[in-house]
């Protein structure tokens, strides 16, 4: 793929230690302005490690993370959080309790000194799917669907240009799944955003994403175009790996015949 | 076939703080013989407790009420906890979603497999040493003598959902309840747990519910499936035809899935049609 538009997110030799033991190792990539880019793998691989080491969630970093090609420090400046912003896997997990959706969606605005922050929030809410009557709700008054839908509106609130998202969907049931991953398809396609989206399901990441990064063990051991996985585990130039995974995304049977 | 377990009218409620009562299970029937029977729904759908009011394990205010739960000729409903507590275990056996919480953390995982086997056969410690080296060795754990010595912190999530199974397997049941048992393991370790239940199986005749929300696995490893939606049954299909299934819920929850093979700008949204809810369970009858 030519890298025709500028780089919004470069990541060169990036490695993460944790207590001494490596849970990145030598890690680099670069997604294009507007791309959608994937990070698949199973667990302990790495994969989130990364997504938080950009986002500034991880201390012991070495290596280069570059957003529109300014490297970055150790410490995120306010700056940087208006234009990368993070949505989490739990959506349980990640919205405070005792918060109404109306103080979730605030905050940033207020720490940021955003104006009009009235209509920003009713402008989010509608965006994401959610009308005026779930402004004041708390979180326990909504779905899994619903609170997701509300985590990606906070996550939107500053405008930013880069949105990390890590297993967005995978705390979801199908259904709500597949109106999560639509929105966030739309989102990507109105503002001309870039995700940098982790995933253990090898089918989720290729429908978002134009290219992938396979990840095991902390390291990367290949990075292709999303088409490279179509055309069964036949096609040419698969990492072993790779082709498990495409393997065991169809199910249990096709494992049998071919192992 | 002859029905190992046969399941008619089955319900399960709830009574809420307002008086009210919510019917997780609403009057569903079905039954299974030696083969692997997957339920599959959403979240709320009623297949959990579906498994769990099986073993009676559905904790108050859960009420079970069935018309007849015959299992070998024996209606369960009609045992008392003590007789209840033999067949439990011992001919029908659960494995839930994760080993973490299923395991005792402070005892060594051959000690709790020594422990189950003795408790359901009354056998001595040599022998039941001896079974828990058997069957750790049948669910693929390469050092049996180291890992039985270790524990349940000290293994991966994978090896823990392995030495559930050998323990839940230990006693020889006729029939196993397995409740999203590999939904928390990586794809390649999923695979493994599953060849081993699916050998049990084939080899020894067992019957396996396998409840899961995953549509594709449960066509790829079941022989039948039932479609569960609040609370009832609203499509039965043998595993090889789900995709031809034909409930619009069904079709709609395939559609929903992401396809590596045939990318599309949009996932098919569901639209709940409220006449699903209403609809009469159908008979899950092989």
């Amino acid at each position: 793929m030519l890298m025709a538009s500028p780089e919004g997110i470069g990541v060169r030799g990036l490695s993460v230690a944790f207590s001494g033991e490596l849970a990145v190792r030598d890690a680099s990539f670069a997604v294009a302005e507007g791309d959608a880019f994937g990070l698949v793998g199973e667990s302990g691989s790495g994969k989130s490690t990364i997504l938080r080491a950009i986002a500034g969630l991880v201390a012991d970093w070495s290596g280069e993370i570059a957003i529109d090609g300014k490297k970055l420090g150790r410490k995120r400046e306010a700056g940087f959080f208006r234009n990368v912003q993070m949505v989490f896997q739990d959506p349980y997990a990640s919205l405070h309790p005792r918060h109404t959706v109306d103080r979730t969606l605030s905050e940033p605005l207020i720490l940021h000194r955003f104006d009009r922050v009235e209509a920003r929030i009713e402008a989010a809410l509608e965006q994401v799917g959610l009308g005026p009557s779930f402004r004041f709700r708390y979180p326990h008054q909504l779905s899994g669907g619903q609170r997701q839908r509300v985590a990606i509106a906070r996550a939107l609130m500053l405008e930013p240009k880069i949105l990390l998202l890590d297993e967005p969907t995978s705390a979801l049931d199908v259904s709500v799944q597949a109106e999560v991953l639509n929105l966030l398809s739309d989102l990507r396609r109105e503002r001309g955003l870039t995700y940098l989206l982790v995933s253990h399901d090898l089918p989720v990441v290729a429908h978002m994403c134009e290219r992938i990064a396979v990840m095991q063990g902390g390291e990367i051991v290949e990075e292709l175009a999303v088409e490279a996985l179509r055309g069964g585990t036949g096609s040419t130039g698969l990492t072993p790996y790779t082709q498990s995974l495409i393997t065991a995304s169809r199910g249990y049977a096709t494992q049998l015949e071919e192992s | 076939m002859s029905a190992l377990l046969t399941v008619e009218d089955l319900w399960v409620r709830f009574a809420t703080r307002t008086g009210g009562t919510v019917e997780a299970v609403r009057g569903i029937s079905f039954d299974v013989g030696r083969e692997r029977l997957g339920i599959v729904g959403e979240s709320g759908s009623g297949k959990s407790m579906t498994g769990r009011a099986i073993l009676r394990l559905v904790r108050p205010p859960g009420v079970v009420s069935a018309k007849a739960i015959t299992f070998d000729g024996t209606d369960l409903t009609s045992l008392g906890e003590r007789q209840m507590r033999r067949i439990r275990g011992q001919r029908i056996s659960m494995v839930m979603q994760d080993p973490k919480f299923s395991l005792n953390p402070v005892m060594t995982v051959g000690r709790q497999i020594e422990e189950a086997y003795r408790l359901h056969t009354g056998s001595s410690h040599r022998e039941a040493a001896a079974k828990t080296m058997e069957m750790l060795d049948a669910v693929q754990i390469r050092d049996p003598e180291r890992v039985a010595g270790l524990f349940p912190h000290e293994v991966s999530g994978g090896m823990g959902q392995r030495i559930m199974i050998a323990m839940m397997l230990a006693p020889g049941p006729e029939l196993l309840i397995a409740d999203e048992p590999t939904s928390a393991l990586d794809v390649t370790v999923q695979m493994s747990v599953l060849n081993i239940m699916d050998r049990l199986v084939r080899d020894r005749g067992m019957g396996l519910v396998f409840i899961s929300h995953d549509l594709n696995l449960v066509a790829t490893f079941c022989d039948r499936i039932l479609i569960m939606y609040a609370g009832r049954i609203v499509e039965t299909c043998s595993a090889d035809r789900l995709h031809e299934a034909e409930h619009p819920y069904t079709r709609g929850l395939l559609n929903a899935l992401p396809d590596l093979e045939t990318p599309r700008l949009a996932l098919e949204a569901l639209n709940r049609d409220p006449s699903w809810k209403e609809a009469p369970s159908v008979d899950g009858f092989s």
